[in-house]
């Protein structure tokens, strides 16, 4: 049953990113030609299918990619950390809490004010708005992962078979590759998968702060730039679909992460 | 027990000058140059005054905006800069939207773990997913810009009761599901059938057993909220024009008010260090096992 929602909520995932690149990348002309939301009021050349169905893959695209290397620095540090133990691991992760301790959001902005202005002032840093994204959530993405990997790694190596691997000899890359990893597999893939919505609806928020300037237009910018269409007459047929493909986006990450959250053994 | 909630407090203490050292030196690397479409150098005079105001090229120039503060000085460099007791007085102003906001949501955690347990999953489990992703993908903005017209026109509410309204949403939803996931999980055990055999009332079980072991699961999860309340203050401070401490935050990155965001970040991870050591003197008090971890 978990592992058939897991099943569900990974579908719909691929499902919405699939369709959204072909229509918004490949055929943009059927979402112009066939929206039954009609035209946006701030870029009237454009119809709302094109920019928030049009935009969904993007936003996918960088929550999936900085979701991706959030979790895999919070496994390098999180194992790093284990690794070295004492002091250090004990540093380590005060400066993943003090960082935590954080909103995502107020990083987020000082971050991608930094990547724009250095771009701005050298151009052989400028990096695309998509990438300076990416590594902007990602920047913020590592420290709560750390943590979650670093407290599960602790738990994992404090069980038996860990002890009785030890006292035969295994080496801490042996330990760490076949009895701690497969134990941590799901739960790294639950994190991931935590993290994609968190990154787009972060993304959203800088640019309703006006900060972002993401190009091609996401899902995400466009809620963000366009959300005050909602108070006018008429208003609601350019913000709800937005929304609501957010929502499904939300969903569809949840019932991944819950199917995929279940043990191995209890499967 | 005051030993090891002070030596948690000690540790917790150390995260704020990693946040002002860590902020001040990301500010300090940023290039200054005037934000419009020639993107043109500023003027000799105005970088000087940036270099100052942020003590750059300085011994301890780490600690220059801190002088300023201290000194009564206004930080920033221009007109719009801020003097401590202004920034303290915003600060004020959004603890306590945040206050509002967590005892909102934590009406809402009690209400929709209740609603869940009882009524969604017993009659249709998948829909117990459904309510957090409506939550959780909200934008604050939204919420917030449906209140406007209430607020701004009808005079039917105040804009921070409104902020602290819609920025209590997805925190209240959050907690109320690991609410009911722990109340599932304990409604389940032995102690309490045991409980209702001997002819306890079902509300007498749920307030005197099985609240107060469900409780630390809610103490857990208050760091994390208080950090959501917080950014989501930013959001709902600016579409519902609150001039406290989201809004000058935003203004001061917008206007590269530099030694402004690195007072104010520091000032912010010093709000979330307190609300943490809130919760583990309140986890002391109300979870004895945490007493014998730390005894032990």
């Amino acid at each position: 049953m978990k592992r058939r929602v897991a099943f569900v909520g990974l579908g719909l995932l691929a499902l919405l990113w699939g369709t959204s690149f072909v229509f918004g990348r490949l055929a943009p002309g059927v979402l112009a030609a066939h929206c039954p939301f009609g035209r946006d009021v701030l870029r009237p050349d454009q119809t709302v299918c094109e920019l928030s169905f049009g935009g969904l893959w993007v936003s996918l695209g960088i929550g999936l990619s900085a979701g991706a290397i959030a979790t895999i620095l919070g496994l390098v540090i999180a194992a790093s950390a284990r690794g070295a133990g004492g002091g250090a691991e004990r540093w380590i992760l005060r400066f993943a809490d003090s960082f935590f301790a954080l909103p995502d959001v107020l990083v987020l902005m000082v971050i991608q004010l930094a990547g724009q202005l250095l771009g701005d002032v050298d151009p052989a840093l400028k990096a695309s708005p998509p990438v300076l994204m990416v590594i902007s959530l990602a920047l913020v993405g590592w420290a709560g992962p750390t943590r979650m990997f670093r407290n599960r790694l602790a738990s994992l190596e404090a069980q038996e078979f860990i002890a009785a691997a030890r006292a035969l000899g295994s080496s801490r890359g042996h330990l760490l590759r076949r009895h701690l990893w497969p134990g941590l597999r799901g739960f790294a893939l639950t994190v991931f998968l935590s993290r994609v919505p968190a990154a787009i609806l972060a993304e959203s928020t800088v640019s309703f702060f006006g900060i972002a300037r993401m190009e091609p237009m996401s899902l995400g910018r466009y809620l963000g730039t366009s959300y005050s269409a909602l108070i006018y007459e008429d208003g609601g047929r350019i913000v709800l679909p937005a929304w609501g493909l957010l929502i499904a986006v939300v969903l569809a990450s949840t019932l991944a992460s819950r199917g995929l959250s279940v043990p191995e053994r209890a499967r | 027990m005051i030993r090891a909630v002070a030596l948690r407090a000690l540790r917790q203490l150390a995260i704020v000058p990693i946040v002002a050292v860590a902020s001040y030196f990301l500010m300090a690397a940023l290039p200054l140059q005037i934000d419009d479409e020639s993107k043109r150098a500023l003027p000799a005079d105005l970088v000087a005054s940036y270099r100052k105001d942020l003590g750059l090229g300085e011994p301890l120039g780490v600690l220059r905006p801190w002088e300023k503060l201290f000194a009564g000085e206004r930080l920033g460099t221009s007109a719009q800069g801020v003097t401590g007791a202004e920034m303290l007085e915003k600060l004020a102003g959004s603890v306590g939207v945040g206050l509002m906001a967590l005892a909102l949501a934590l009406v809402w955690a009690f209400a929709w773990a209740l609603v869940r347990v009882l009524v969604v999953e017993p009659r249709s489990p998948g829909a117990s997913d459904v309510v957090p992703a409506i939550a959780f993908g909200t934008p604050v903005f939204i919420p917030a810009l449906l209140l406007v017209p209430a607020v701004a026109e009808a005079g039917y509410l105040l804009p921070e009761l409104a902020a602290a309204l819609v920025i209590s949403i997805w925190p209240g939803v959050f907690l109320g599901s690991l609410l009911a996931d722990g109340l599932g999980d304990e409604l389940r055990r032995d102690y309490v059938r045991t409980a209702k055999g001997k002819g306890l009332a079902a509300h007498e079980v749920l307030r005197r057993h099985v609240l107060p072991n469900v409780l630390p699961v809610l103490l857990d999860a208050l760091g994390p909220v208080a950090t959501a309340l917080l950014a989501g203050s930013f959001a709902a401070e600016r579409v519902l024009g609150l001039p406290y401490f989201g809004q000058l935050y935003v203004v001061a990155v917008l206007q590269k008010q530099l030694a402004v965001v690195v007072v104010a970040t520091t000032l912010f991870a010093s709000v979330l260090v307190v609300v943490t050591v809130a919760v583990e003197l309140v986890r002391a008090f109300v979870d004895p096992r945490s007493r014998e971890e730390r005894t032990a």
